[in-house]
């Protein structure tokens, strides 16, 4: 097989392993408590040597059937339920289930409101990438990367702490606008941290982007070409890791995104390294919103007036958002009443992994823990 | 329009599909297209043709038959469709996991919610659920909650509702 130890090519030009017969292959199982599955995932692989022949995704362990939950109560009382499926970015979500009601329901948001929900859902992305970064760097055995990043997580957590009182699983936006207004002690943490964090870029680059193991480990591991993401359904950074510059935030502006000047960082290759790239620019993307929204904010009302008994009206209506993952889509169909009749939640990590079988075969299997941790996967959101 | 959209449009129509404008501001979504089982495949075809990814599949359970939602959207530019196919008698729906890949789990996920078959699925076992609640089919209406497809329907808001409501509450 050549050197398998330190040489890119032989990603690329391995021989393909399913000719082998099969009385050599054996099962693994990777999960469902596996440290790099990041949750209760099991990945059933089937092997050859270190050589994965196929691997196949196995979920469910952690199904609580939302979208059930969602049919049986009252739609208010469901929103803690939102920021219990991407427990790593809970604000977007929070984001999309308010604003699918208020389409639905045609309900004015004061400005104010919407700078807060985007400072805030920009804060909580920041979070979910550090997360991210401290995570797949320890997948791949680097220990030192998440002390500093969740260093750096830990400044926001504080500050998100402060306005929605949670550290994880926020239930702060409401129908109407948000349920604490932000303070002036809120404003100048958020800058410092902004200033904290750009200059904590340098020590990223150091530790990680440039980091030659880090490379070898990434470079042309798990390609995703902009064909596989379409027939995929793949979004988010892992779609614009393979150069495609899709955002719900530009694509489809919601809220208040459209007063902001940012862009969308996009990868050339596709692979696990572009991945990483993309989530990395785009921290420095999200302060850019966070430090305009925090010139631009305007005074007013945090919360709108909203009726107390909200009676929907019928029909069907839609919310995309782009959630820290990607996109997040609200598909309510709506009978009346104060019930949905049907909540569907698209989300995702679960698209995103989907593509997992086809992308590892052929795939040593340390190469495949680089490849789905820069897929950036999170367990309860995939099994809602 | 968007000329790739429009496009778009008239491909589908040169297929005989009828497809309804929306308003997106109300909607979140630009077209709708109510179809035919019979359809669906060659739908998908043209979708995939034109560069459109699949959102997601989903289901609805109505009178008189259950539902499968699709949507899909672009890449490029803000163009959003909702399909609405209901199955057929025998609770059957073409699979299009051979055309869109990413449709594998969420037909899947389908069938163990309201257990509709997708004919020619590759793998159609259990997701979510566990293998023995294979039976379970979870998100299906009891009779007396099932309503009919048409009374779900989008209805444009009636303007004197809301001020009859403000004057109440006022």
């Amino acid at each position: 097989m050549g050197n398998l130890v330190g040489d890119n090519a032989v990603h690329v030009d391995l021989e393909p392993v399913t000719d082998i017969p099969n009385d050599n292959h054996f099962y693994l199982n990777m999960g469902p408590q596996h440290p790099s599955t990041h949750g209760v995932l099991r990945v059933l692989l089937e092997m050859d040597g270190e050589y994965v022949v196929e691997a196949q995704p196995v979920l469910g362990y952690g199904h609580r059937m939302q979208e059930k939950m969602a049919e049986h109560k009252n739609w208010m009382a469901f929103m803690p339920n939102t920021g219990r499926m991407d427990y790593a970015a809970a604000l977007p979500y929070n984001h999309g289930y308010v604003a699918l009601f208020e389409r639905l329901c045609g309900i004015e948001v004061p400005a104010r409101a919407e700078y807060i929900r985007v400072i805030t859902s920009e804060l909580n992305r920041i979070v979910s990438h550090h997360l991210w970064i401290g995570a797949m760097l320890l997948d791949m055995g680097a220990f030192t990367p998440i002390l500093y990043t969740f260093d750096d997580r830990e400044q926001v957590l504080d500050i998100l702490e402060d306005v929605t009182g949670s550290r994880l699983t926020y239930c702060y936006f409401r129908v109407g606008g948000v349920c604490k207004d932000i303070d002036d002690k809120f404003i100048e943490k958020t800058r410092a941290f902004i200033k904290r964090q750009r200059e904590r870029f340098t020590i990223y680059n150091d530790l990680i982007t440039g980091n030659i193991i880090f490379i070898k480990r990434t470079e042309g591991v798990g390609i995703i070409s902009p064909d596989m993401a379409r027939r995929y359904g793949i979004t988010g950074p892992v779609l614009r890791g393979s150069g495609i510059a899709y955002d719900v935030r530009k694509n489809e502006p919601y809220s208040v995104y459209p007063n902001f000047d940012f862009e969308i960082p996009v990868g050339q290759n596709g692979d696990s390294y572009d991945r990483y790239m993309v989530r990395l620019l785009e921290i420095e993307q999200s302060l850019r919103i966070i430090e305009q929204a925090l010139d631009q904010l305007p005074e007013g009302p945090f919360l709108g007036k909203a009726p107390k008994k909200m009676k929907m009206p019928t029909g069907d209506c839609s919310f995309t958002v782009e959630a820290a993952r990607g996109e997040l889509t609200y598909y309510l169909v709506s009978g009346g009443g104060d019930i949905p009749y049907r909540l569907k939640i698209r989300v995702p990590s679960y698209s995103n992994l989907s593509v997992l079988p086809e992308l590892c075969q052929s795939m040593l299997l340390s190469d495949l823990v680089a490849a789905m941790g820069s897929m950036d996967l999170v367990i309860p959101e995939i099994d809602r | 329009m968007h000329p790739a959209t429009e496009k778009l449009v008239s491909a589908l129509k040169e297929l005989s599909i009828q497809v309804d404008n929306c308003n997106y501001e109300e909607r979140g979504y630009h077209f709708e297209i109510d179809l035919e089982a019979d359809k669906l495949r060659v739908l998908a075809e043209c979708m995939l043709a034109q560069e459109m990814f699949l959102g997601f599949v989903g289901g609805l359970h109505v009178k008189p038959a259950i539902e499968i939602v699709y949507q899909f959207a672009s890449f490029e530019r803000a163009c959003r469709f909702v399909v609405r196919v209901p199955v057929a008698a025998d609770n059957s729906i073409p699979t299009i996991s051979d055309i869109y890949q990413g449709a594998n789990w969420h037909e899947r996920e389908t069938r163990d919610f309201y257990g509709v078959n997708f004919t020619d699925h590759p793998n159609l076992v259990p997701l979510l659920l566990a293998e023995e609640d294979v039976d379970l089919k979870p998100l299906l209406k009891k009779d007396e909650d099932l309503k009919e497809s048409a009374e779900l329907r989008w209805a444009a808001p009636v303007e004197e509702k809301p001020e009859a409501e403000k004057a109440e509450q006022g």
